[in-house]
């Protein structure tokens, strides 16, 4: 998801062409070519600029009505709900891969949490994250917390400071639902990175943009990524 | 071609001179034809999904792309007029062989002019947005969150797998939303 401005002007864009797993778009304005998933112009006068990403979440429906329950969905358009595919994980998983890269333990299919700390790539392989959330990591020097909500489909990054001091988090064994707690201050935090009740009440975690992405793409546009391990 | 035996040398070369003048015409003919369509199937066969692109195919295919609405018509306009200079003196077969190629130059020059990629895809004309008590939206559904001060939007992810982009306004802020 990105911002639409560019130098002061808002741009709409429009689907172009597909770009292996990724699309490209282009802009009514300028009729530069953007490629969706780094935000940057390939081509046409505004190459070069890249878009201000926005930060949002991939999560179900149902936890984010819990976080939000007055926000917007947005409406099915009636003549295309044929098209709307709700198996479309499994469907595209199906599909062709038009390039791989050997030489790992992640298949190119692999779903993976790809994200970049200061340049640094790093992706994590969901299964290895799911059985060991929370995952605690350092990349380039930042620590990280990433996390699985309590619905185990919808996941979280945060910075693991607390009052710009390195925090560990361990999920409560054996409580119901989902308790997340920090070893420093034994406060209880949510799934949006907000302490609810301890000493840390009312602070939230800085959080970090993450994607969900199949490896071989993650792979494609991050050359240099390190592949979490453990 | 009505045949007529040339009474003197000089009639003689006049129609060697006129017999090559068509043949550059018809090379000429076959050429903007070929550019013409040139310019609707190099772009789109580079960028086609399921086929790995290079840097420098990808760029190649943009910059032809680009031009290609002018370079279309101006080919075309140029296979019009050599199309006009054939037609008199050509058999009716190659009448045909005039006709097809200039119908195939015709057909590239509209589709550099349409978004196929909306075809398969359509876009979100006026985006409508619901209260949660309005949706029928399955909670297990995955969605693509984002919000601005108190505006908090979710979009399912199966339909942006459709649609692939979408301009919207969040908490006043332009946001394209892709997937």
């Amino acid at each position: 998801m990105w911002k639409r401005t560019v130098n002061g002007e808002v741009l709409h864009f429009y689907l172009a062409g597909i770009n292996n797993q990724n699309f490209l778009m282009r802009d009514r304005e300028t009729g530069s070519w953007w490629q969706q998933i780094t935000g940057k112009a390939i081509y046409g006068p505004l190459q070069g600029a890249t878009l201000e990403p926005v930060l949002s979440d991939e999560l179900t429906y149902g936890e984010w009505k819990n976080e939000f329950p007055s926000g917007l969905v947005l409406a099915p358009v009636p003549k295309y709900t044929k098209e709307y595919d709700s198996n479309w994980e499994s469907d595209v998983a199906k599909l062709p891969v038009v390039i791989s890269f050997p030489g790992t333990d992640v298949k190119s299919r692999d779903v993976v949490i790809g994200l970049t700390m200061n340049g640094a790539a790093r992706a994590y392989p969901w299964e290895t994250f799911a059985r060991q959330s929370p995952v605690l990591d350092r990349v380039n020097g930042v620590p990280l917390l990433l996390v699985l909500g309590p619905d185990r489909k919808s996941f979280r990054v945060f910075v693991s400071r607390i009052d710009g001091r390195d925090a560990e988090f361990f999920l409560q064994a054996g409580s119901p639902g989902w308790a997340l707690f920090d070893s420093t201050t034994a406060s209880a935090w949510n799934f949006q990175g907000c302490a609810v009740s301890g000493p840390a009440q009312g602070k939230c975690l800085e959080p970090v943009y993450a994607l969900k992405d199949y490896w071989f793409d993650w792979r494609n546009y991050h050359p240099d990524t390190t592949i979490y391990k453990r | 071609m009505r045949s007529s035996l040339p009474s003197l040398p000089q009639d003689s070369a006049r129609a060697d001179r006129a017999g090559s003048t068509m043949r550059w015409i018809w090379g000429a003919f076959c050429l903007f034809v070929l550019l013409a369509v040139a310019q609707f199937v190099v772009p789109a066969y580079v960028i086609q999904p399921f086929r790995r692109q290079t840097p420098t195919a990808l760029n190649l295919a943009m910059a032809i792309r680009q031009r290609a609405p002018v370079g279309t018509a101006l080919a075309c306009f140029l296979c019009l007029l050599c199309a006009f200079l054939l037609w008199r003196s050509a058999s009716w077969w190659r009448k045909i062989l005039i006709v097809l190629p200039l119908l195939l130059a015709l057909l590239a020059t509209v589709m550099v002019r349409v978004n196929y990629f909306e075809w398969m895809f359509h876009p979100i004309d006026g985006a409508q947005f619901l209260a949660q008590s309005d949706s029928k939206l399955a909670s297990g559904e995955m969605v693509m969150a984002v919000r601005f001060t108190a505006d908090a939007r979710a979009y399912p992810i199966s339909q942006m797998a459709y649609h692939h982009v979408l301009n919207d306004m969040v908490g006043g802020i332009p946001v394209a939303v892709t997937y």
